[in-house]
């Protein structure tokens, strides 16, 4: 894997779209370390931390349909790495990277390879929730500990499961409340016909109609769009028009993020208010342009949060990424990887497997730049604020603006 | 109440679904033409639409210089990707369907994977003219002024490819390779250079497509696959080769995606393939494989 990315690099090297991605201009070299290193020492030497090398396997999607998500998430672990001198609890990390794909189909033989040949110590990464399944099973087997920064599934058994992102229906949750307090009236819920979508949709709609509110949907059931393929929602969007809606409620990510904000600004339902979930999250925002202006949406972080971890990761993320802020995926495999150095900081003797699953189980409290959180200890999913957002322009910049804090959700 | 309200209340559906019916099909008749007129079924015709919408993307910067630059570069680079295409098909001439699909979905799978280190995995979408990028009011309904628009350009477009398939030498040329390749290589023309331009013609085509489509089918790492599948449900229901069919297919499957969401809420997700499946049943033909339509 790592080899094959590097001949694209030195191939494609020229081409602008590279440049513009420092953190691939410094990959090829450090996988070249981290190579010559495997061959050298097979594993940990006990004893002296000093010289002691810990290996981390990082599975994410480097190629496919969410390769944006997966290329944040490595650039967020990296930039912790480097920051932190290459160690994690003052041993030298050997991190190892395999591409995740589309899902299950190519993440769990990645994932294996990383277990079974490379010996890595611990696991990190994920894209997609169905890839966090396949892997989870493989890391309760081999005892290893798995810790995802973005989709997670829920799990019977999370022993050896850990998740720095949060679970799919918490963004809806934790703004329900608002929506009930700020919407006079009933409120359309939308979303893609696919688990992540009714797991979103499913999160708001619960806790609304909980708190009673009415959903303006005809038979009081979100709509679900056709998944992956729908790139016209102007029928949908004059059929909310029609309705007694007040507002709309929508989760939807990537292309159809793009799809379902320009065309809302174009139709009959333009001027009812939309919230939602990730619709204005990531490099979508500028193709999106000036019709994603004033959106409302939750999310567990913002790059203008202002705490000093935030000041930092902001400060050192700006230094190697000066075209984009980080989105909430890099600042959740940067906390993953915070995570990891706090857990092996706690490990007297011999990193194995077991004691960083045991050190990540005493944390506690995690300073982070979304603020301060902490593992649920049922489900080992985080404990943390919300925030609401809503999108301004910034001189000729697009961006997402904290509002206010919503509520501190996790279970 | 009434049959006026009732009226209103599809208007914008009735609508869209022609605007998004007529998208279908300048989607879909690039690969309708190169399979009716060269036997070629492209499986790379998705690669080639991103291609023009890439060059919408980078080039289209909200002046109409700029989408004319884009049109230009899109048609271009689509032509040259079609060219490529039917280079890169020689080889395997004559070896039937199977063998030239699979070359051109091999095509499909490294062009993707060299747009994405080309452009990035980030999802793009053109900026066009602020005369464009507004709404018009359609009986008292807000509706893009870029839909209409494209009504306009789609409808030419299908005028004038039948025009030249039906009326002009070239497309004698091309209908009697359909029928004849070897009484046409008796009658002096190569089916060989036919079959080249009709691939570099279908590519200019979906080049075009791209540019023009980038604002609701916008380019990124999904894009080829979602136009190859839409297209292919377009060409499947419409009659594989088949452009008036191709037209037909895609202003029903227009109208089924946008008045379905009005009149069978519930179903909408399984809509367009429960509309192909149901044309198949309906249609009852055996698809056409070696002589024996």
């Amino acid at each position: 894997m790592q080899q094959r990315r590097t001949r694209h690099h030195a191939t494609w090297a020229t081409r602008p779209a590279w440049a513009t991605r420092p953190a691939w201009a410094t990959r090829p070299a450090w996988v070249l370390a981290a190579c010559l290193a495997m061959t050298g020492c097979g594993g940990s030497n006990a004893g002296d931390t000093g010289t002691e090398t810990v290996k981390i396997g990082f599975v994410g999607s480097l190629s496919g349909t969410y390769q944006d998500v997966g290329q944040e998430m490595r650039d967020g672990f990296q930039l912790y790495l480097d920051t932190h001198g290459g160690r994690f609890g003052g041993r030298k990390v050997d991190l190892v990277v395999a591409d995740e794909g589309n899902g299950a189909a190519t993440a769990l033989p990645a994932a294996t390879r990383l277990v079974k040949d490379e010996h890595v110590a611990a696991l990190a990464g994920i894209v997609a929730s169905g890839s966090y399944l396949a892997i989870s099973a493989l890391a309760a087997e081999h005892k290893i500990p798995l810790i995802g920064s973005n989709g997670r599934p829920d799990t019977e058994n999370s022993d050896w499961l850990w998740t720095t992102s949060f679970r799919s229906p918490d963004p809806g949750t934790a703004i329900a409340p608002y929506i009930k307090e700020h919407v006079d009236g009933p409120v359309w819920a939308i979303g893609p016909d696919y688990k992540g979508g009714y797991d979103q949709v499913g999160g708001f709609v619960d806790t609304y109609t909980k708190l009673g509110g009415k959903l303006a949907n005809p038979g009081g059931k979100p709509t679900w769009t056709p998944f992956p393929a729908t790139p016209n929602y102007l029928p949908y969007l004059s059929q909310i028009a029609k309705s007694d809606a007040k507002a709309v409620y929508a989760f939807f990510g990537g292309e159809n993020a793009i799809g379902f904000v320009t065309q809302y600004k174009q139709s009959d339902a333009r001027n009812l208010p939309l919230y939602g979930a990730f619709l204005t999250e990531g490099p979508v925002l500028q193709a999106q342009g000036p019709a994603a202006e004033g959106i409302w949406n939750v999310l567990n972080y913002s790059p203008d949060l202002d705490n000093a971890a935030n000041r930092t990761f902001i400060a050192e993320w700006s230094t190697r990424h000066t075209d984009r802020s980080p989105t909430t995926y890099a600042m959740a495999a940067y906390d993953a990887a915070a995570v990891l150095d706090k857990a092996i900081a706690r490990i007297s003797g011999k990193v194995t497997p077991v004691k960083i699953n045991e050190a990540i189980g005493q944390l506690g409290q995690i300073d982070s730049p979304r603020g301060s959180w902490q593992f649920s200890p049922r489900n080992h999913t985080p404990i943390q604020h919300w925030y609401l957002r809503v999108v301004r322009r910034d001189g000729t910049q697009l961006a997402n603006r904290v509002v206010q804090d919503l509520a501190t959700i996790g279970a | 109440m009434g049959p006026l309200n009732a009226l209103d209340a599809y208007l914008i559906p009735v609508i869209d679904g022609v605007a998004y019916g007529l998208l279908l099909f300048t989607l879909a008749a690039p690969l309708t033409l190169v399979f009716g007129a060269g036997g070629v079924l492209n499986l790379a015709h998705g690669s080639l639409y991103a291609l023009g919408a890439y060059a919408a993307a980078l080039i289209s910067d909200g002046s109409w210089t700029s989408l004319a630059l884009a049109a230009a570069a899109g048609t271009f680079a689509g032509a040259a990707g079609g060219g490529l295409l039917s280079a890169a098909l020689m080889p395997v001439t004559g070896r039937g369907h199977l063998a030239q699909a699979l070359l051109t979905f091999g095509v499909a799978l490294v062009a993707g994977a060299a747009l994405v280190l080309a452009f990035g995995p980030d999802n793009l979408r053109p900026t066009v003219p602020a005369g464009l990028d507004t709404t018009v009011s359609l009986a008292g309904h807000r509706y893009p002024a870029y839909r209409l628009a494209f009504i306009a350009i789609a409808a030419a477009l299908a005028a004038g490819g039948w025009l030249v398939l039906a009326r002009s030498r070239a497309g004698a040329r091309l209908r009697a390779m359909v029928d004849d390749p070897h009484m046409l290589a008796c009658l002096g023309t190569n089916p060989r250079t036919v079959l080249a331009a009709v691939l570099t013609v279908g590519g200019a085509l979906a080049g075009l497509t791209g540019v023009l489509g980038a604002p609701i089918i916008g380019p990124g790492p999904g894009t080829a696959d979602t136009v190859l599948l839409l297209s292919l449900v377009i060409v499947v229901v419409g009659g594989l080769g088949s452009v008036g069919g191709a037209v037909a297919a895609a202003v029903g499957v227009g109208q089924v995606q946008s008045l379905g969401v009005v009149l069978a809420p519930t179903w909408t997700p399984y809509l367009l393939f429960a509309a192909m499946a149901l044309a198949l049943l309906v249609r009852r033909q055996p698809l056409p494989t070696g002589g024996h339509a």
